[in-house]
């Protein structure tokens, strides 16, 4: 045992004071926070503050006013704020508490136009139009809008009708965005108008604030958050695959690594194959552990920082620890044993294929998973190794976790394979370390198993 | 199977496949403890899958073996000191971590690793190498701080597998010394190689393998009396002397003309020394001297008679059934 503590300790020192690893270890973290900084800035439109020129085609005779009303810089400017509001309102405690996050959002919907608004006889010609737009003389005409006849009073079969818009073509989007808005605004007002009701009344009619769920669960309630019952256990089946995917790796080149250096027969002088292989699993699973911690520590107190960690069932993290030790027992058992029977990395990519297909199956199946935990082929692969671990994680963080005895059947099958995986692959790494030369086939590997 | 303290290693009917290749067959060993046995052999004769097999790197396919009175040598690694065929280290290390590395694996606390690591680096001409990684020493350098590995521990048994290969005159001196050291301090080492030479200075019993058989197992001093040196080469001063006439003595069996020369072959349990004195009164010679047999003489005369006939070979060899010289 201490002889694969030595080996152990060696493997992980080795690898957390590695360059890479640290560089790796803190990118994830510090490009998600510079990510959340920068973003917002990068792609702020707040400051964008467009000064320019529309012609309106009012056919109806009704709409101008409104027009010249919603599309006015305090009207636009209001409707952001509204908006800004609105997304806010769904939006964690802490969000909302955030200082200047009205602001923020506000910028993001959209920018601040100053819009001189110039009235085209009706009828027009649209040709006589595109020309006066397409002046380039004039840089600052930014659209032409057309309201259809019908746009406010509806036709004999009740159809209404709408507008045309023409617009420049070195136009924002978020301009045009802005000019539609507006535009829908003044016809609605119009339109309510055209039937003698209030707008305000008909608003408060519609207005229907969407609520946050609230899982009732046997014997407990949460309440929910949107996206995040699909996002929790997305995230918990990409820390699996992330921790296992990481580990091995390392495991195989490192493998690979003391046997092309023929370092290996020195240590066998020292240890047995199976402590060593034991060391060095235990020394990357001690690495992934940390990568592991740091990132679900991460997420804990971002949780705990927009105050939701209530949405958290602790157990999830208990079952996390627990799947994520069979898995990479399992993963590491095989990755090392793939290490020690080849010679290079390139040789590895034969082996590699099935192993990769076998972790990452289940990520494509986890969104279909995490949207119907209950599904008969989610119960079905719960049960199923080597991709039990994931499918398990992926529906114990959904909305609708399973039974609890489902979730202990499924630990213990990932724990026979992990133990199963490793006789095998013991089997393996014993004989393979010392073949150098073609590497095996499949199944060369089935009679190196038996054989041993 | 015999446990004895006295023995270091004993071998019984060992056999060794690989595939349809017998790499290893019946091989039979008793080295006793504190010797110092020599295991020659061609490339490819078995010698390191034998190792291996003590070293319980690999496993007999069928056969028994003791390693210092345990079953197997997983039990008394850390009274093993083992320099394999196939050297390495890792790269990245720095010298002194690797020795204490190896050092803690082989039971040793870390700080008794690093005083020993440093007496030995000095002791195999390393001194002040400490803190260089393994990549930035030459070949013959990283070699030595292999050495300084096997016997950091200062093992009970100490093998090394073509400890000389690749290392230049003064290194192989320096090994050479290093082993006899290790042999004076009570060590048993059993060393294999295919240069006779190096087996011939410091071997006290020789192990010689064939295609994984033994072909010879037998103590160097028995080796020099049983291959007496028969034969003595003459080059006469004037080359029409009529050497065989002059030289026809009682101890003669035969005179045989060469290129260079004659050669004489002596009667068996003639006195060599005595027929040189009465050469050198009969005939002025520019040359004489005494054909000493080398191992390898003796390996390949041992070989080439057992590819004509094994069961002769093993037979004038005094190799009884259990494969031990009688």
């Amino acid at each position: 045992m201490k002889k694969i503590a030595l080996i152990a300790v060696r493997e992980f020192v080795t690898a957390v004071t590695n360059r890479g690893f640290i560089i790796g270890l803190l990118l994830v973290p510090v490009l998600g926070g510079l990510l959340l900084i920068a973003l917002p800035r990068i792609f702020n439109p707040g400051r964008l503050e467009v000064r320019g020129e529309v012609a309106i085609v009012d056919t109806t005779g009704v709409v101008m006013n409104d027009i010249r009303t919603a599309l006015a810089p305090e009207t636009i400017t209001a409707r952001r704020d509204a908006g800004a509001r609105e997304v806010l309102a769904s939006a964690p405690e802490a969000a909302r508490q955030v200082r200047g996050g009205n602001q923020a959002i506000a910028n993001l919907m959209g920018p601040l136009l100053n819009l001189d608004l110039f009235e085209h006889a009706a009828p027009a010609d649209i040709q006589e139009e595109k020309r006066w737009l397409s002046a380039e003389s004039s840089p600052r005409r930014l659209a032409v809008v057309v309201i259809h006849a019908d746009a406010v009073i509806p036709t004999e079969d009740a159809q209404l009708g709408t507008y045309d818009l023409y617009v420049a073509p070195n136009v924002d989007p978020r301009v045009e965005d802005v000019i539609q808005d507006g535009l829908r605004d003044a016809l609605v007002t119009a339109r309510v108008r055209a039937q003698h009701l209030e707008r305000e009344r008909v608003e408060a009619l519609l207005r229907v604030p969407r609520a946050r769920g609230i899982v009732v669960a046997s014997g407990e309630e949460r309440k929910s958050l949107r996206g995040f019952d699909i996002l929790l256990p997305m995230t918990l089946a990409g820390l699996l695959l992330f921790g296992t995917m990481m580990g091995g790796q390392a495991l195989l080149t490192s493998t690979i690594e003391e046997k092309s250096s023929r370092v290996i027969e020195v240590l066998l002088s020292a240890v047995s194959p199976l402590e060593f292989m034991a060391g060095k699993i235990l020394g990357h699973l001690s690495v992934s552990l940390l990568v592991l911690a740091v990132y679900t520590g991460l997420g804990v107190l971002s949780l705990v920082a927009f105050a939701v960690i209530g949405l958290l069932d602790p157990w999830l993290i208990v079952y996390l620890l627990a799947f994520f030790l069979a898995t990479f027992v399992l993963f590491g058992a095989v990755f090392a044993s793939a290490g020690a029977a080849v010679n290079d990395l390139k040789e590895a990519q034969a082996l590699m294929g099935p192993i990769m297909l076998m972790i990452m199956g289940p990520w494509v199946l986890a969104f279909p998973i995490a949207r119907t935990p209950d599904s008969t082929l989610a119960v079905v692969l719960s049960f199923v190794p080597p991709i039990n671990a994931f499918v398990m994680m992926v529906r114990l963080g959904s909305r609708t976790p399973p039974p609890t005895w489902q979730a202990l059947l499924s630990l213990g099958i990932a724990c026979a394979t992990a133990s199963a995986a490793v006789w095998a692959a013991a089997k393996i790494f014993r004989i393979g370390l010392l073949m150098y030369g073609k590497p095996p086939n499949f199944r060369t590997l089935v009679r190196w198993v038996r054989a041993a | 199977m015999d446990g004895n303290v006295n023995t270091a290693l004993h071998l019984k009917s060992l056999i060794k496949t690989f595939g349809e290749t017998v790499a290893v067959r019946d091989m039979d060993l008793v080295v006793p403890a504190g010797a110092l046995y020599g295991v020659i052999g061609p490339n490819g004769a078995g010698k390191t899958t034998c190792i291996r097999m003590i070293m319980s790197i690999l496993f007999p396919d069928s056969g028994e073996l003791t390693v210092l009175g345990r079953p197997s040598a997983l039990e008394a690694k850390d009274r093993i000191g083992y320099l394999p065929e196939e050297r390495g280290v890792y790269r990245k290390m720095r010298v002194e971590a690797f020795l204490v590395y190896i050092g803690r694996l082989k039971g040793l606390t870390a700080d008794e690793a690093a005083r020993r690591g440093k007496a030995l680096l000095e002791r195999v001409g390393l001194p002040g190498v400490e803190r260089k990684r393994c990549e930035d020493l030459s070949k013959g350098m990283l070699q030595r701080v292999q050495i300084a590995a096997a016997i950091i521990h200062r093992p009970d048994l100490l093998i090394l597998d073509e400890p000389f290969s690749g290392l230049d005159p003064v290194s192989v001196r320096l090994l050479r010394e290093v082993v006899l050291d290790e042999h004076r301090r009570g060590a048993t080492i059993l060393f294999s190689t295919h240069v006779m030479s190096h087996a011939e200075e410091i071997c006290q019993h020789v192990v010689m393998i064939h295609r994984g058989r033994k072909v010879l197992d037998e103590p160097m001093s028995r080796l020099r009396r049983r291959f007496d040196p028969r034969i003595v080469r003459v080059e006469p001063l004037d080359v029409d002397d009529d050497v065989p006439s002059r030289l026809a003595l009682p101890a003669v069996e035969r005179i045989t003309r060469k290129a260079a020369g004659y050669e004489v072959l002596l009667r068996e349990g003639a006195d060599s020394a005595a027929f040189m004195r009465a050469a050198v009164e009969r005939l002025p010679v520019a040359r004489l001297e005494l054909s000493r047999l080398t191992l390898e003489d003796i390996f390949v005369r041992v070989v080439s008679d057992g590819e004509a006939e094994d069961a002769a070979l093993r037979a004038s060899l005094h190799v009884d059934d259990e494969g031990v010289t009688a």
